[in-house]
């Protein structure tokens, strides 16, 4: 009884310090938060009671709108294709080879510099005369000869497995060994038609796209809702640049443990790559999706980073987040701050995020992982 | 049926196809090698290419290129002898009393065209933009006197142009730039030289920073710049450029010094602070020990900005109670904890992920060898410090990796607590305010040095401990 109270007054020694911060930054902040939403706060005057006009008030705002926009196709869009690339890489990569480990450092680069670092690499890159212009450009330039290309890969390919088929040995249209032969070849005599002057690259008016001094949107015209501006389209790319990497070692991590023997079988059934993928692949690594699914609905829905450090770079409707709204809400600028106001938008935020959360626990649940 | 030879038959044949099934694995093997180089490249290219960019006088020149006059070793060498010429200095070059700079130029002149002889300049401007404008420079101009130019022996050559093959000399010219009598040292000397229509620039003792004018003028930063001078010249004006207007300190300096000290701070009270409640929570049994997992757990799932409005008003007002006595007074900081490190670091040390971890890792070690402590008679604290702390060496490892990283990277807070002057600011806000002063004015080189710099040491610590940084990604999907 004794040593049962001396650990308890221990424990709570022991914890004091995180107690404190925790009482202070956690459990006060969150309940102000709520209270300052509340009311009609704007950090000089004391808080007036406003009951839900703050909450009302935000569907007026064209500001909370655009936020509320661009939040959630930031995070359905992103979250979609770098949960998709990061698979496809992930299973395309899954083979056990010696090395790994300095690829994966190479890999994991982009995730652990600091997003001021890449958005401002990125900011330099998305310039007019920048670099993904100029890819983009020389892409075009060299369209037909990366055309010439593939057409000789396919066809040398073709004529590889037919050829092994008909000494009845049982090649796939992907054969490994005839592959590397085929893009030898290919890449020979692509060089060779370039050389001899057959293929030349196109003529095309240089590429001067504005990624992020504009208010047009990707599609242009689109209705409101579906509108992605196109300095918000840069920070997507950037996004799914950075997070792929990790996702798709975790994705790695995961695939490594599906037996191999379940491809043997389904490849003796006669079932090919892509119906690999789907019959296999995906439902052994659904556990995985889950959480990385959750992981990058939060982590986008809370984007703000980024649109921070672009800064004027953009126009600030193009690229606010609701997580940026909040705060340029409190810190205005030249305006009055309406800290109601941005505590009613950072609740929104929250119930949003929560919602996810309780989403995911429930799905993990009811699929029994 | 089967005759000796067709069972021959059969086994080589059998041999035959195991080869070609080996043939499938190595090129499997082979592709995915190359798969994998293919997507480093693609995740490391960004960087690489912007470390690469970051020695172009101007990074955003079009087109982009890793081919640049900065990684040419014929320009080191120039650097390094102009640098010796003008200050006795092969690095980092400079313009001192008694220095002779010698100078060499060379144009394609077309045949019919008449040589005439460029004009050498040493023009006063002023290095950069932003901070650096502002503050009172000398100029190599008043200094610096250019001799007569000899000019060389011409050379008869051709050029390739879309038009067809160009028949013409090569005309050199070579002077020297000398400073006569007393003055300053001065660290750079920028020269233009332009020659007239038809001429067309050919080389230099160092290549030209930029062509000016329809390609009339050469115009170089620095002819005397030392190697370091000319390779790492963005480098370089970061240090020595942005400076507080006010006391001409390096900014770029206080902000690493800044980024230093927090992410030091932090790790040490993160340690403190964590293992203490982690101990607790893993080996204690008390009333409210699942109330308070709870909150560990939930508080890790509030987003930042519903806290930070509070935050921040407690870092500015502190925490108001009866009679308008605030918390922050205790530790003197009357007039607010915003603008300072104590401050960043107060609202920084609430980490429910680290406290997670070492929960985690103090439930992984047996309770046996606390029990010899026990009988011993040893309290709590004892048992804590002598017995269990030093057990759990690997997890402080991993979390002052984590904690140094995240202290580095950290945007968000910094971003709420530091404004204003520039020199509190940590790295990754400095860098903010060189995209607001320079990115306006396109000098990216500026920005792109200072981003590479800042970017080193996370990349440093990643290669050495690349171990702790998977845990980190296990432990907590990627983020501290």
């Amino acid at each position: 009884m004794k040593t049962k109270r001396v650990d308890a007054v221990a424990a709570y020694l022991f914890l004091s310090p995180f107690l404190i911060l925790l009482g202070i930054f956690f459990v006060y902040a969150t309940g102000r938060a709520v209270y300052f939403s509340f009311t009609d706060y704007d950090l000089f005057r004391p808080p007036n009671w406003v009951g839900l006009r703050n909450y009302v008030a935000l569907f007026n705002d064209a500001l909370f709108l655009s936020a509320l926009r661009n939040s959630i196709l930031f995070a359905v869009i992103v979250t979609v294709i770098q949960t998709f690339l990061a698979l496809v890489m992930a299973s395309v990569l899954n083979q056990k080879v010696r090395g790994i480990g300095f690829f994966r450092a190479a890999f994991y680069m982009p995730s652990i510099t600091s997003s001021v670092v890449i958005t401002l690499i990125f900011l330099w890159m998305f310039q007019r005369r920048g670099l993904i212009n100029y890819l983009n450009e020389t892409l075009q330039r060299s369209l037909p000869i990366l055309l010439a290309f593939v057409l000789v890969v396919v066809a040398v390919q073709v004529a590889q497995v037919a050829w092994e088929r008909r000494r009845s040995l049982p090649a796939t249209w992907t054969d490994p060994a005839l592959l590397v032969v085929s893009l030898l070849v290919a890449g020979g005599a692509t060089w060779l038609l370039v050389t001899t002057g057959v293929l030349s690259p196109r003529d095309v008016p240089p590429v001067d796209f504005i990624w992020l001094q504009t208010r047009d949107t990707i599609p242009s015209g689109a209705p409101f809702w579906l509108a992605v501006p196109i300095p918000l389209a840069a920070i997507m790319i950037q996004n799914v640049f950075t997070t792929i990497p990790t996702f798709m070692l975790m994705y790695l991590a995961a695939l490594q443990d599906v037996p191999k023997s379940h491809y043997e079988a389904a490849s003796i059934d006669g079932a090919n790559a892509t119906q690999q993928f789907f019959r296999i692949t995906i439902p052994s690594v659904a556990p995985v999706t889950f959480l990385v699914l959750t992981l990058s609905m939060i982590g986008t829905l809370q984007m703000f980073d980024q649109v921070a450090i672009f800064g004027d770079a953009a126009p600030l409707r193009s690229v606010v987040t609701l997580a940026y709204f909040v705060y340029n809400r409190m810190f205005p600028g030249a305006q009055t701050p309406e800290v109601g106001f941005a505590a009613a938008g950072a609740m929104f935020l929250a119930v949003l995020t929560l919602a996810v959360v309780l989403l995911q626990r429930r799905l993990v649940r009811s699929e029994g992982y | 049926m089967a005759t000796p030879s067709s069972v021959t038959l059969t086994t080589r044949e059998q041999r035959a196809f195991e080869h070609w099934q080996a043939r499938r694995r190595w090129a499997r093997a082979g592709l995915i090698y190359a798969l994998m180089l293919l997507f480093a490249i693609v995740f490391v290219g960004p960087l690489m290419f912007a470390a690469i960019s970051s020695l172009r006088t101007d990074p955003l020149e079009y087109p982009p290129s890793v081919v640049i006059p900065q990684l040419q070793p014929s320009n080191w060498s120039a650097a390094a002898r102009l640098g010796l010429a003008g200050n006795g200095d092969r690095w980092f070059g400079g313009f001192a009393p008694g220095a002779v700079v010698p100078f060499e130029i060379a144009y394609f002149v077309p045949a019919g065209v008449d040589v005439v002889e460029p004009e050498v300049e040493v023009p006063r401007r002023r290095p950069g933009a932003g901070l650096g404008a502002v503050l009172a420079i000398e100029f190599a101009a008043d200094y610096a006197s250019v001799s007569a130019l000899e000019r060389r022996p011409d050379v008869p050559m051709t050029v390739d142009t879309d038009d067809g093959v160009i028949e013409g000399r090569k005309v050199g010219f070579a002077f020297t730039i000398s400073y006569e009598g007393e003055g300053p040292e001065i660290d750079r000397l920028p020269l233009d030289v332009t020659a007239v229509v038809g001429m067309r620039y050919l080389e230099s003792t160092l290549t030209a920073s930029r062509l000016e004018r329809r390609g009339r003028t050469a115009s170089f930063n620095n002819v005397a710049p030392g190697v370091l001078g000319y390779v790492l010249r963005n480098y370089v004006r970061v240090f020595s450029e942005v400076r507080s207007p006010a006391t001409r300190q390096s900014l770029f300096l206080a902000w690493i010094g800044n980024s230093f000290s927090y992410a030091a701070v932090r790790i040490v009270v993160t340690l403190l602070i964590a293992s203490m409640a982690g101990y607790a929570l893993a080996r204690l049994r008390f009333r409210g020990r699942e109330l308070i997992f709870m909150l560990v757990l939930f508080s890790q799932m509030v987003p930042l900005q519903v806290l930070f409005i509070s935050n921040y008003l407690v870092l500015r007002d502190g925490i108001v109670t009866i009679g308008g006595f605030t918390l922050s007074s205790l530790w003197g900081y009357p007039g607010g904890m915003l603008n300072s490190l104590t401050g960043l670091v107060f609202v920084t040390a609430l980490n429910a992920g680290a406290v997670f971890i070492m929960k985690q890792f103090f439930e992984s070690i047996p309770r046996e060898v606390e029990e010899a402590a026990m009988i011993d008679g040893a309290s709590h604290w004892r048992r804590y410090w002598n017995v269990v702390l030093p057990m759990a060496r690997p997890a402080l490892g991993a979390l002052t990796i984590l904690t140094f990283q995240g202290a580095w990277n950290d945007f968000f807070w910094p971003f709420i607590v530091l404004t204003s002057p520039e020199n509190v600011k940590t790295l990754p806000i400095g860098l903010l305010s060189f995209r607001n002063t320079y990115g306006a004015v396109g000098d990216w080189g500026l920005i792109l040095a200072g981003a590479v710099m800042s970017a080193i040491p996370v990349i440093i610590l990643f290669v050495v401990f690349q171990r702790y940084f998977m845990e980190g990604v296990s432990f907590g999907g990627g983020k501290e």
